[in-house]
């Protein structure tokens, strides 16, 4: 389990008293406006932002104990903007991170990502989308080669490259991964009704303040909704229990 | 071109490159029977041989080989393809610091140590300034902090009596005319040295590649690894000026012509590099030394000369990007 206790930050944006867990196989999605401080908190996640207060745990264990390659080893990042070097042929780019190469992992990280054909290419030819699932086969060849018990992946706005079906498409891609190799999954996303549909838990953060935590359906509630985001929603529903929300 | 068939390519051509620059010259047929002691060599011929042309070629292919390498890590590092160790201040610092030593008499070694220190000041207090801002800040702070140690430099050197300041002026344009045995040890031991410990640092490079903050999702330690990048491309650059003195360019070329021909794999180009550099350096100590025949030109002179124009080259193609 990764355990975020009472985390408070003071840079590089302010978080006050996260508190929050999340499980393997669980998609857990954080939500806010702009300025909330999803990313600071993925970070902060990820051991790149030492907490100032509080603590988080993975396994149980301490994230400021676990050194960097040990910890590159049980949880991975895609940053919202992620690197496309000029001159690297993605073939080399997918060994980043990964200590001992497993082919037979990378295999199926590329078969789900979609990226066979494109292991020749360079990476500065790659369109957004390629290049955003090239970096989450990456990422998955790292977590899926080490032999770690519990695997967790961090992702950055994985779908703001993307266009409104490639996103939905991408997320149940990743909620398939997240059930089949039992991966903790924590996404920042801006589009509430890929989250509605997507995650399983909800974090809805403003002003670097948790409003809520819990259940998709119970916290993605129209009111709480219209408080985190300061504007009018509508809430619609097709009958059969799925639902989204438009801003008024 | 494959990263084998390059490797293969380079170290037949530097190893021709070294044989030619052993033998190349008036006697050139003498020197080969010299060299292989065949039957009716001369003794002195062999003796000079030994003696004076080895360590300076050997010195040439060393400190190419460490130019080179260092250039390579410090644009990984820095994410910046214009980083050198001549463009960022490095080498103006070590050329200050050593200068500083030689005008104290200091022994040999400690002044290859005092360069370093020049070298590692330079390139900390210039990564400093270019923290957190754009790529080109880099280069902009190395040029101030070149003109800052030029000047310090040249009031150094106007202290100077006149027979100093002329073999300071000419260890300043770079040359391996001076070398010697103990000199080739030092340069040929640091090459391999440094060579060796920065291949352990290729993957981390390569994750680099991606930003610092991805290098440590990557599981890499970025402040410890980084430190030791540095340390090692100053030490290089360091003593190669400390030595050899001002080589320019060639950390510039070899890298990008090894990217063009391989593409960015920093634990192949980190293989690649030291040859590279190797070459360019046997060949321009080459040209130093034949084109004006019986007079010599400094190396420092033929490197720029090709350099220059191979920097204005990339700075018109695009502007100074992540590497």
């Amino acid at each position: 389990m990764l355990e975020i206790r009472r985390l408070s930050l003071r840079h590089p944006a302010p978080l006050h008293d996260i508190d929050f867990a999340c499980t393997a196989g669980e998609v857990t999605v954080i939500l806010g406006p702009n300025g909330a401080g999803k990313s600071t908190l993925l970070h902060a996640i990820g051991g790149y932002y030492p907490a100032a207060v509080g603590e988080i745990l993975l396994a149980g264990e301490p994230l400021v104990g676990i050194d960097a390659a040990r910890l590159a080893s049980c949880r991975a990042l895609i940053e919202q903007h992620p690197a496309r070097p000029a001159g690297m042929r993605v073939a080399d780019l997918l060994h980043i991170g990964v200590a001992q190469a497993d082919r037979a992992m990378l295999a199926q990280a590329l078969d789900l990502c979609g990226c066979q054909t494109l292991l020749a290419r360079d990476c500065a030819s790659l369109s957004g989308g390629e290049l955003q699932r090239v970096h989450l086969a990456r990422v998955l060849h790292q977590l899926l080669a080490s032999k770690a018990a519990q695997r967790y992946l961090l992702l950055d706005e994985p779908t703001a490259a993307l266009d409104i079906g490639a996103a939905n498409q991408q997320l149940a891609i990743l909620r398939q991964l997240a059930q089949r190799w039992q991966l903790g999954m924590v996404a920042v996303l801006h589009d509430v009704n890929l989250a509605l549909r997507h995650a399983d838990k909800v974090l809805l953060l403003k002003d670097g303040m948790q409003i809520a935590h819990g259940d998709t359906a119970q916290v993605m509630t129209q009111s709480r909704l219209e408080q985190v985001y300061d504007t009018r929603l509508t809430e619609l529903g097709d009958g059969h229990g799925q639902r989204a929300f438009i801003a008024c | 071109m494959s990263a084998r068939t390059l490797l293969i390519l380079l170290a037949s051509l530097t190893g021709l490159a070294f044989f030619i620059s052993l033998l190349a010259g008036e006697h050139a047929a003498a020197r080969l029977a010299a060299l292989f002691a065949l039957p009716g060599h001369d003794a002195l011929e062999r003796e000079l041989l030994l003696a004076l042309r080895l360590p300076r070629v050997v010195s040439a292919a060393a400190a190419g080989a460490l130019l080179a390498t260092a250039g390579l890590a410090i644009q990984a590092r820095f994410h910046n393809d214009l980083a050198e160790p001549g463009l960022i201040g490095i080498s103006g610092g070590a050329a200050l610091a050593a200068a500083l030593a030689l005008a104290a008499r200091w022994p040999t070694l400690a002044v290859s140590i005092a360069a370093f220190g020049g070298a590692l000041a330079a390139l900390l207090l210039v990564s400093h300034l270019a923290r957190g801002r754009a790529t080109a800040t880099l280069i902009l702070a190395g040029v101030a902090v070149n003109a800052l140690c030029g000047s310090l430099l040249t009031l150094l050197i106007s202290t100077l009596p006149d027979g100093a300041l002329r073999s300071v002026t000419f260890w300043l344009m770079g040359s391996f005319a001076g070398s010697d045995g103990r000199q080739a040890w030092l340069l040929a031991l640091l090459a391999v040295t440094v060579t060796v410990a920065l291949q352990h640092q290729g993957r981390f490079l390569q994750a680099l590649q991606l930003g610092d903050r991805a290098a440590f999702y990557s599981g890499f330690n970025v402040g410890r690894n980084g430190a030791v990048t540095i340390a090692l491309a100053a030490l290089a650059a360091g003593v190669v000026v400390s030595q050899c003195g001002m080589v320019g360019f060639v950390g510039l070329m070899a890298p990008h012509i090894l990217r063009r021909l391989t593409g960015l794999h920093l634990p192949t180009l980190l293989k690649l590099a030291p040859l590279a550099g190797a070459l360019l350096t046997l060949l321009a100590d080459l040209a130093a030394r034949e084109l004006l025949y019986p007079a010599e030109l400094p190396v420092g002179v033929i490197t720029s000369l090709a350099g220059a124009p191979f920097f204005l080259y990339l700075l018109t193609r695009k502007q100074p990007t992540h590497a």
